[in-house]
């Protein structure tokens, strides 16, 4: 360790980056927290935003990119980034397993979100935090951004054994929706895509052959656990919405959505902030509502193809 | 023998025009100036509105940076037919000269730009947005086919819209006609597609040659290029000794050297791919033709693949204000200041003949502006300047367009 980034460690022990103690303990950092830490060698900020060309333009000083359809994602075989891929990512971000790294993105930070999820699969889990109201509060609150990349010394870090509890696959989803297991489901699309009068929001080609959702999922949209400047609601606040749908972490959660995404938003909130027993089911509507005889809520009533 | 009116399009006697001074008295040279004043303004009032909406430094950074294009597009006459035309009949080299030059401020300051937003080219990604498109037979067809559009035309379609702000009698059509091209260009797609697009290499040179060895060979291009155009060089006409400068008659009356132009269209180009997008013309005119098209049950339910390449895009988009949309209106208006300021607007009813040249020129424009994902501003200059190998094809094949239908049509008699 060189003797800026001792100097950097010991500082930030003794208080001066602001409250290390509380981002030690919570999933969430402050944009406050982040602009007094973004030369502490020990966070690394990572960028994963929906539309392309937003980091290259503008990100927080000091951040590195992740480009969440290439890097985190198998993309010929649909499934999230193998393990040497993953592992690939790491060392580059310079990321290890005692580093706090901070997610940030644009959309309420709803990849950064999804990057958490994947990262929670390979073993960081409490080491990864959100920046709570992302890009949106960083900029509304004048803070800087940089257009320059910082290179960074890449890591050994190395993927030990993936964490399927954090995963649901089909085979578990089936055995809830016909009730062998006890599980809550938590279907966060829009309430007409949950009813199935849609089966995809406007624009979306991939989409499944049937409408509708799984038996027993209770429908909660995504973005109803942001406030209108991108932070995420109180706890108390968070745990009312969906206590209201019957999610009271009294049971395992699986949280599910068109492929995934989204749905790991809730996920994070669930597990993450509210410290639930939560799952994401990845596979989601496109491979749920795609899949030969399995049962079906289709409130609508509507039908693909045909007249 | 009879040959239907033309429209002036040569640079040379534009420029004559351009340097008479405008008869009438006092208040009656002072209307055109006077009224430019008030649409700069009104631009600059309308950017500070658009700021105010969501993304709204991106629509009025768009706004800007498409109104410095039109006044720069104006000034400097920067029409890519009007040059290679110079070039070839009249043996004057000074508007390819002023092209060259935009390319190649272009590539030094794209490579600058990419240095920042990708610093290792060797991998699978690209950088954002650059517009690096397919390399096959039909960008060669897309090129040709926009040549045509240019030769029967008049012009490019960038140059349809600055002329549109000077009150040109073919623009208003060729535009209709660019529209209706866009629509055949999306009824071919599916077809061009699967037959040729779909196996064609995206091809980056920084990718295989590094940043540094990109800019190299770019500008050793360029200046390949460059090299013999220098002896067609004619000796400038001295100036009278005594004549005192004027600067504002240089900036906003007299024609620009094209030099100057290039320059300056370089320069925008690189702010304007490290601000929001590379430059192009044609995306909100293809966005908008599909929107309606879409709407009247007319295009096939999928465009395979289209949505996935680089270049002009002409994906759909709800918003009422787009930045490229923004950037259009602002090239047309502050082209129209320019020309009131330098006496250059000069409108005119349109005949048959013009009519239906900007027309049929205009539906070759537009279907080789949508086959080819970008016209000679968004394949040609801002593939260049990204290092990508559609650039060039565009480029060469663009002007092989232009060069045999204009040797055609003036066979049989058609173009002159």
């Amino acid at each position: 360790m060189s003797a800026r980034s001792l100097l950097f460690v010991l500082a930030a022990s003794v208080g001066l980056a602001g409250t290390p103690a509380r981002a030690e303990t919570s999933p969430l950092v402050t944009t406050e927290w982040l602009e007094k830490n973004l030369d502490n060698p020990k966070v690394r900020v990572v960028e994963v935003s929906v539309e392309p060309g937003v980091f290259e333009r503008g990100h927080v000083p000091n951040a590195q990119n992740i480009v969440w359809h290439t890097d985190l994602v198998e993309t010929v075989t649909r499934d999230i980034a193998s393990p040497e891929k993953f592992q690939a990512l790491a060392r580059r971000l310079g990321v290890d397993k005692d580093t706090t790294v901070v997610l940030y993105g644009d959309n309420n930070n709803w990849f950064a979100a999804w990057g958490a999820w994947v990262f929670a699969q390979y073993g960081l889990v409490d080491n990864v935090k959100l920046l709570d109201g992302g890009r949106k509060k960083w900029e509304a609150e004048k803070r800087p951004f940089d257009v320059r990349v910082t290179d960074v010394a890449p890591s050994r870090f190395s993927v030990g054994q993936t964490a399927p509890n954090l995963r649901a696959r089909l085979p578990e989803v089936l055995a809830v929706a016909k009730g062998e297991r006890d599980a809550k489901i938590l279907d966060i699309r829009s309430p007409d895509e949950f009813s199935g009068k849609i089966i995809a929001p406007q624009g979306i080609q991939e989409l499944a052959i049937r409408a509708g959702h799984i038996p027993g999922s209770v429908n909660v949209p995504w973005a109803r656990a942001v406030n209108a400047d991108g932070t995420l609601k109180a706890k108390d606040e968070l745990k009312k919405l969906y206590a209201e749908a019957g999610v009271d972490g009294s049971k395992p959660i699986i949280t599910t959505c068109r492929i995934g995404e989204r749905s790991s938003h809730t996920w994070f909130v669930l597990a993450r902030v509210l410290g639930y027993d939560a799952k994401n089911y990845d596979g989601s509507w496109t491979e749920y509502g795609n899949t030969v005889g399995v049962p079906i809520v289709n409130l609508a009533g509507t039908v693909w193809g045909g007249k | 023998m009879s040959r239907p009116a033309i429209e002036k399009t040569g640079a040379l006697d534009l420029w004559s025009e351009g340097a008479a001074r405008p008869a009438g008295t006092l208040p009656e040279r002072l209307l055109g100036p006077a009224l430019a004043v008030a649409i700069g303004a009104g631009l600059v009032a309308a950017a500070r509105v658009v700021a105010q909406e969501p993304q709204g430094g991106t629509l009025a950074l768009s706004l800007v940076l498409g109104s410095l294009f039109g006044f720069v597009l104006q000034r400097s006459r920067f029409c890519f037919f009007c040059i290679w035309r110079d070039l070839i009949d009249r043996r004057d080299p000074r508007g390819a000269l002023g092209v060259l030059a935009a390319l190649a401020v272009g590539v030094a300051g794209y490579s600058a730009v990419f240095g920042a937003f990708l610093p290792d080219p060797s991998g699978v990604r690209l950088p954002p947005q650059a517009h690096i498109g397919p390399v096959g037979l039909v960008l060669v067809l897309a090129g040709l086919t926009f040549g045509a559009g240019m030769a029967i035309s008049g012009s490019c379609i960038s140059a349809h819209l600055y002329r549109l702000g000077e009150g040109s009698p073919t623009a208003p059509f060729a535009l209709v006609g660019t529209a209706a091209g866009f629509g055949l260009g999306f009824l071919a797609w599916n077809p061009l597609y699967l037959a040729s697009i779909s196996q064609a290499p995206v091809l980056w040179l920084p990718r295989t040659l590094g940043y540094a060895g990109a800019l190299a060979l770019g500008l050793a291009m360029l200046a390949l290029l460059a090299w013999p155009l220098f002896r067609f060089l004619a000796a400038e006409p001295a100036r009278a000794a005594s004549a005192r400068p004027d600067p504002l008659r240089a900036v906003f009356v007299e024609r620009w050297p094209a030099w100057i132009g290039g320059l300056a269209v370089g320069a925008i180009a690189t702010v304007a791919y490290f601000r929001i997008a590379p430059l192009g013309v044609t995306a909100e005119i293809g966005s908008r033709t599909r929107q309606g098209l879409a709407a009247l049950d007319v295009l096939p339910e999928r465009l395979e693949g289209l949505d996935a390449f680089r270049g002009c895009a002409t994906i759909i988009r709800d918003a009422v204000l787009t930045p490229n949309g923004l950037f259009i209106g602002g090239l047309v208006l502050a082209a129209f200041a320019a020309a009131l300021a330098a006496g250059q607007f000069k409108p005119a009813w349109p005949d048959p003949g013009r009519a239906v040249r900007g027309l049929v020129g205009g539906v070759l424009l537009g279907f080789g502006a949508m086959i080819g994902l970008g016209c000679s501003i968004g394949t040609f200059l801002s593939g260049i300047m990204a290092g990508a190998v559609s650039g060039w094809m565009f480029g060469a094949a663009m002007l092989a367009g232009v060069t045999a239908t204009l040797l055609v049509g003036r066979r049989i008699g058609l173009l002159s």
